[in-house]
Order: structure tokens, then sequence, then C-alpha cells
């Protein structure tokens, strides 16, 4: 039998260079139009943020990706294959969390791990070692023989995460991924994401909750209704994006004076913790702010009150109202 | 394991490369992980235990029965001249084993459903599947792997009556073969029920409704069968003209008693090949009979009457003394066989009864063709597409799913 050599070593760099990219993937089922026009591109080396309302079709999207669902059309690369004509070429080199995963409740994670090592034929000899990298990196190993049934929501998910990562693929489709995390596993996970992305795997992460994808993502593709309303790249797109900031001094009278004086609208009312104004970018907050200051009002903060994506959503909606 | 890959696809799935191959590896790793599974769920001690205990007292209450009607000497072997008349008691092994194969077929049969009726339906109720999928093992490895940690657990529980059937072959009067082979049938019986409930376990959504399903089948394979066949008996009656030449005597042959039967037609007083009759009549008159051989096959499927008629005929006993063939004792087993075996016959004009040459020195006609061979095919035949249409099922990407199914 033909068994592909999967690289199985943490250390081994992922095929760079390959992500995903789709166009015009669509998929029904039977009269329900899930995806009706998506297309996307996931760089390697990179975190796309898949962001859409519930029922917006990422599910599905990311189950055409996975090798699980032929579309009825579309043009789809992953890592480099199409998944549904060479689907074994693809699962060798992607690693899916789906949203609402079981887990075999009875069994504990590091046996988990060593049978999904075996099921992607890893080298038998290799099983023990990568269930053990892997519990350490999903900070398990304290659970590691437990039954995965005392888990917590919070770490079955990141039993999930590790189950995706045990061949060590270059592209990872992570569907809600942080759903049900508590703030610290958050971080944990962010830096876990940040560090994938940085040995050049290709991420593609979906949510609904904007401020999970945040400090992680650095594109964001948004859908909704089954289709790819908007494309950002959110390292462009960060300073010079029109949002609000939030301005607070230790006077805030004389701030809102001043503020009139400059002619700046304020948004929304001001309250103890600051002023909402709506700034176009970097530049002119950095202006605002010299200016403010210049005036003898003692500003102690300026930063933005919106995420980059939150705003661009928020604009996005906005703009198809 | 075959390793055969087919690239050709076929109509509607043009675009589709078709992998049918498994790896030995591949499945025993599915294997291996449900049986840790199943082992770790369940509460088998329990239900192992309690599988024995009933087979315990199905056996025992059995041999009580078979003991207490079993034709013995009244007092007791006598010395003297009297005792070479009886002959030796039947062992009772022999109807002990038919009895504990049947009954643990036919409590196997019940157990196999709901070990396997969920395999593929309730991992993907339970969001395991996809996962399973979306790895390198193949669709093939999957399912059979699946399957063969159904069938192993259910060849635990028919371990589980070894101990019983060393018992039987204690009692004695059944040779090593029977027992090997009627374990053998049933185990290859519980493959194949194994094999039919995944299938309806991939084709359908709802655990449920295989498991409801699984059950029918059985029902169908056992129950069913029978029934069918009683009913299509009648169908097969045909009603044909039969024409006779039977011989006639005008007048009763010298030296018998006048006033004797008026019968013209009844046969001659003296031996035949003695007395040429007179002349010969032609009668013709109509005769309906029921043909079983026509509709015997719908018995072939039946688990037990496979079990039944593959078991090896049990042995002639001989009285020791004599040297004169003893009638066999009670044989569940063979009796089905002979009836399968008789209705798959019954073609043969000859064998109408009252047609059949008989009498003291008739050799003893041979047995019968058997009907098992028939059966089994069927049986695994029909397990081996249910296999296939399993494979068939766990195959991704899909295309079309069952309404309101999501794979994932
Ligand atoms: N297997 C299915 N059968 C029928 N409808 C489905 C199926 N899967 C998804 N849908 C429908 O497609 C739409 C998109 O679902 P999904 O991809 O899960 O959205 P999201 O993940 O963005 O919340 C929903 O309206 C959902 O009801
Ligand atoms: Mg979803």
């Amino acid at each position: 039998m033909g068994e592909t050599a999967v690289p199985a070593a943490p250390e081994a760099s992922p095929a760079a260079g390959e992500g995903i990219s789709a166009a015009h993937v669509r998929r029904t089922f039977g009269n329900v139009v899930a995806v009706d026009d998506m297309g996307l591109t996931a760089p390697a080396g990179q975190v796309t943020a898949l962001v859409g309302p519930n029922g917006s079709g990422k599910t599905t999207l990311l189950l055409v990706l996975a090798t699980l669902l032929v579309p009825d059309a579309g043009e789809i690369r992953v890592a480099g294959h199409d998944p549904v004509r060479e689907p074994r070429e693809v699962r060798s080199r992607i690693g899916w969390m789906p949203d609402a995963f079981g887990t075999y409740d009875t069994l504990t994670p590091r046996e988990v791990l060593q049978f999904v090592a075996a099921a992607y034929r890893l080298p038998r000899d290799r099983h023990a070692a990568r269930a053990r990298e892997l519990l350490a990196l999903v900070h398990l190993e304290d659970l590691a023989d437990r039954p995965v049934h005392v888990l917590s929501r919070g770490q079955k998910q990141r039993l999930g995460l590790a189950r995706a990562l045990v061949h060590d693929p270059g592209v990872l489709l992570l569907d809600e991924p942080a759903a049900g995390l508590d703030p610290r596993s958050r971080i944990e996970l962010r830096g876990i994401l940040r560090d994938l992305a940085a040995d050049g795997r290709a991420l593609l992460v979906s949510s609904h909750v904007l401020a999970e994808l945040e400090e992680i993502a650095d594109r964001a593709v948004f859908v909704d209704g089954g289709r790819t309303v908007d494309e950002h790249d959110l390292t462009e797109l960060r300073p010079t994006q029109r949002r609000p900031w939030r301005l607070r001094s230790l006077d805030q009278e004389s701030l809102l004076s001043r503020l009139d004086g400059l002619g700046v609208t304020v948004t929304g009312q001001p309250g103890p913790a600051g002023v909402d104004v709506m700034l176009a970018g970097d530049e002119e907050a950095a202006d605002l702010v010299a200016a403010l200051v210049r005036d003898g009002v003692r500003v102690v903060e300026c930063a933005p009150a919106a995420g980059t994506l939150e705003a661009a959503y928020l604009e996005m909606t906005e703009g198809r109202r | 394991m075959s390793t055969a890959t087919r690239e050709a696809a076929g109509p509607g799935g043009a675009r589709r490369p078709r992998i049918r191959r498994a790896s030995w590896r591949g499945v025993v790793t599915v294997a291996g992980h449900e049986f840790r599974l199943r082992v770790r769920t369940g509460r088998w001690r329990w239900l192992l235990g309690a599988w024995f205990a009933v087979l315990l007292a199905f056996t025992a209450l059995l041999r009580w029965a078979l003991a207490e009607t079993r034709p013995t000497p009244v007092t007791g072997p006598v010395p003297g001249p009297g005792a070479a008349d009886v002959p030796p008691p039947a062992p009772l092994g022999t109807p002990m084993l038919g009895g504990l194969m049947l009954f643990v077929l036919g409590l196997a049969l019940l157990v196999v459903p709901a070990l396997t009726a969920q395999s593929v339906n309730g991992d993907r109720e339970r969001g395991v599947l996809a996962t399973l999928q979306v790895t390198l093992l193949t669709p093939a490895e999957i399912a059979l792997g699946k399957l063969l940690a159904a069938w192993l657990t259910a060849l635990v529980f028919l371990a589980t009556t070894l101990p019983l059937v060393v018992w039987v072959m204690v009692e004695g009067g059944v040779g090593i073969a029977r027992v090997v082979v009627t374990l053998l049938v049933v185990a290859l019986l519980l493959g194949v029920m194994c094999a039919v409930a995944q299938c309806l376990s991939a084709l359908l959504a709802r655990t449920t409704t295989s498991a409801v399903l699984s059950y029918l089948t059985v029902f169908a394979a056992t129950v069913g069968t029978v029934v069918v066949f009683a009913l299509a008996l009648p169908l097969t009656t045909t009603t044909e003209q039969v024409t006779e030449r039977v011989p006639v005597w005008d007048d009763p042959p010298p030296g018998e008693a006048p006033g004797g039967p008026a019968d013209r037609h009844a046969p001659p007083p003296h031996p035949p090949g003695q007395g040429e009759p007179d002349r010969w009549e032609t009668r013709t008159y109509e005769r309906s009979q029921v043909r079983p051989e026509r509709v015997w096959w719908l018995l072939a499927p039946n688990p037990f009457v496979i079990l039944a008629d593959a078991a090896p005929a049990a042995e002639p006993r001989f009285d020791p003394r004599t040297g004169e063939r003893l009638s066999n004792p009670l044989d569940p087993l063979g009796e089905i066989a002979t009836a399968v075996r008789d209705a798959r016959a019954s073609e043969d004009p000859q064998a109408v009864p009252g047609i059949v040459p008989s009498g003291p020195e008739q050799p003893e006609p041979p047995r019968p063709d058997p009907v098992w061979p028939y059966g089994l095919a069927f049986d695994v035949l029909l397990a081996a597409g249910a296999i296939a249409l399993t494979i068939r099922r766990l195959r991704t990407p899909v295309r079309s799913l069952p309404r309101g199914v999501r794979i994932a």
C-alpha cells in the first residue's frame, strides 16, 4: 500500500507558500443554499480570519476545504491540491478542528492522540513521543492519563487542537477554536496559533466573535449569507482605518471644550471611561494628541476604542445597509 | 487484505478517484481502537456473566429433561440372558449439542444488533466519525476495522459458551468435527449479522431506526423465511394426470378359500413373481401435490437451517454385542437437516408415497443433497454486499447527504 510519508517532527517545516485559495465556491443542501459564492485566500505564514454571523456558511466552507463535502461549484486549492480530486494528498497536509466535535470520552487524551497518530500513519515508534509533544504544547500533561470526560470544555477544545496538529500539517482549518475558552486559555491559544503561523503554516480560523480574532488575525474574510462580502489585509488596514478612538484626560471639561474648538465631533456620551471620537487612522490620532497637549489638555489615554476587525465589520455592514 | 485500487469512476462521480484500498495495518488500527472503546463503555462483566448464566441454566435444564425422558432399562442391567435385550442408552451429548448451539445462535442473533446497529450513525451523532474520515484511514479500513471489532465482540460471547460445549462433549455422542463445524458456522453467521447491522447503521441517519431494522432483519431471516416458505408451499401445488397400469386377476387363484375379499384389484395373495395376472388395466386419475422442491431455497438463508444442515451427520450407532444398527438418539440438528433436505429432494417422482418400492432388503437411501452451501453462500454474499455498501457510505468527500444529516 502506498503510505504517504508525513513529516512528523515538529521542527520539519511544512510546505511553505502553499496555503488555501478558493474561488466561487457553492454548496447547497437540497434547496438550502449554505454557501452561495465564496472565495478567499489564506496564504502561508498568516492567520486568516473567516468572519460572519451564524448561519453564514463558514462551517460548510471549511467542510469543503477539509475534503468532507463536494462543492457544487468552485475552484479550490488546499496545500497545492484539489480536495475533491486528490483528497488523500490534501488530508496529509491539513489539520481540521471541527466546531462541535465529539471525543472518545472513555479514552485518555494520550490514547486519543496516539490513535490519531496511527490514523495518520506516523511510524509506530513515533506515536508515544508525538502524543507527549502535543500534550505539552496544549498544556494537558496533567490530564494526559485521565479519561477525556473529566476534561472541561476548554480543555477538550485544546485536545481538539492537538489532534489537528498530530501530523504536522501545513494548513490548519479551525472552526471556532476559541468558543468556550476562558480568557487565560484564549491568550494561550493566541500564542499557539501565532507560533504555528510563524512556522510558515496557513491558518484559517472562523469565528463570529470579532474580539476573539482581533489579536491573531493578519487577514480577514467577511462572509454573510453564503457570500464573501469583503476581504482585508489587517496590517495594511490598521494605520489608515476609520474607527472610534477613546480619549481620557485629567479634566474632562477642558478636553471636551478643546475638542469642540478643534472641530472634532464626539460620538456617543462622554463618560468616566473617556470620550470617543471618530478618527481616520493613526496619523490623525497623533495630530490630535499633539494639538491637545499643546493647548494644555492633560491627556492620559488615547487608544482605538474598537478593534480593527470590528470597525471593518461595522463599516461593511453599514455599507450594505 | 486487498490492495486493489480502482481509479475508474462511475457515472456521476467522473472527477473522483475511487480508493478501495485497505491496508491490514489500517484495519487493525481501527479495530483495536473500536474494541478498546467497546471494552471501556459497556458493563461487560455483567453482560457476559448474565449471558453465561442463562446458557448454563439452559444446558442444565436440557440435560435434566433429556435424562428424564430417555428410555432406560427399568431395573438396570440384570445379569443373565435378559440383559442382552437392552441396548445401551443413547448418549445425551447429541441432543444437548443441538439444543445448545441452536439456543446460542438464537440468543447471539439478539445480541449482535445491539452491538453493531449504531456503529456508523452513532459515531456521526457523537461527532467522531468525520474526524476519522479526514485522517489517512481509507473508508474500507474504517468499515472493516469497525466490523472486525464488532465481530470480535460477538465472538467473545461465543467463546464464553466453550465450557458448556466441553460439558456436552463429556456427555458423549458428539464427534469433534460436529463441535468444530457448528462453532465455526455460528461464528460465521454472527459475522454476517454484524456486517448487515453495520450496513444499516451506515445507510440510516437515526440510530434507533437502524437498531429496529437490524432486529427486523434478524426476525426476517429466522422466522420470516419459515413463514414465507409455509405460505408459498400451497402455491406450488400441481395437479397431474397419473396413468397407472394395474394387474387384474379375474378369478381367485386356486387354493384360496372362497368368500375372500371381493376386491378384484387386491394384490395377488401370492408373492410377486408367482402367477401371472390375467390382464392389465389402465387407470387414470388426478393427483394434486405440493412441490416443496420449488421453494426449498426460501429456507436456505435461515441461520438455524444453515447451522443444522452444515453440522456433520451424527455417526450411526451399533449395538456392541449384536452389531445391529441402533436408532440414533434425538437430534434437533439432524432433524432440521433431514426436513430441509427432503424438501429440496422431493422432486423425484419415486419419492411419492405409495410408489416407493420398499422392503427390508432395500439399502438405506443416500442422504439427500445438502441445503446449507446455498444458504451460507447467500448469507456470505449478503454480508459482502453490506460491507461494500458501508464502504461506499463512508467515502468522502460526499456529494449528497441524507436529509437532516450533517457530516460534522
Ligand atoms: N447538512 C445540512 N443540511 C441542510 N442544511 C444545512 C446543512 N449544513 C448546513 N446547512 C445550512 O447551511 C447554512 C450555513 O450553515 P453553516 O455553514 O453551519 O453556518 P455557520 O458555520 O456560518 O454558522 C445554515 O442555514 C444551515 O442551516
Ligand atoms: Mg459554524
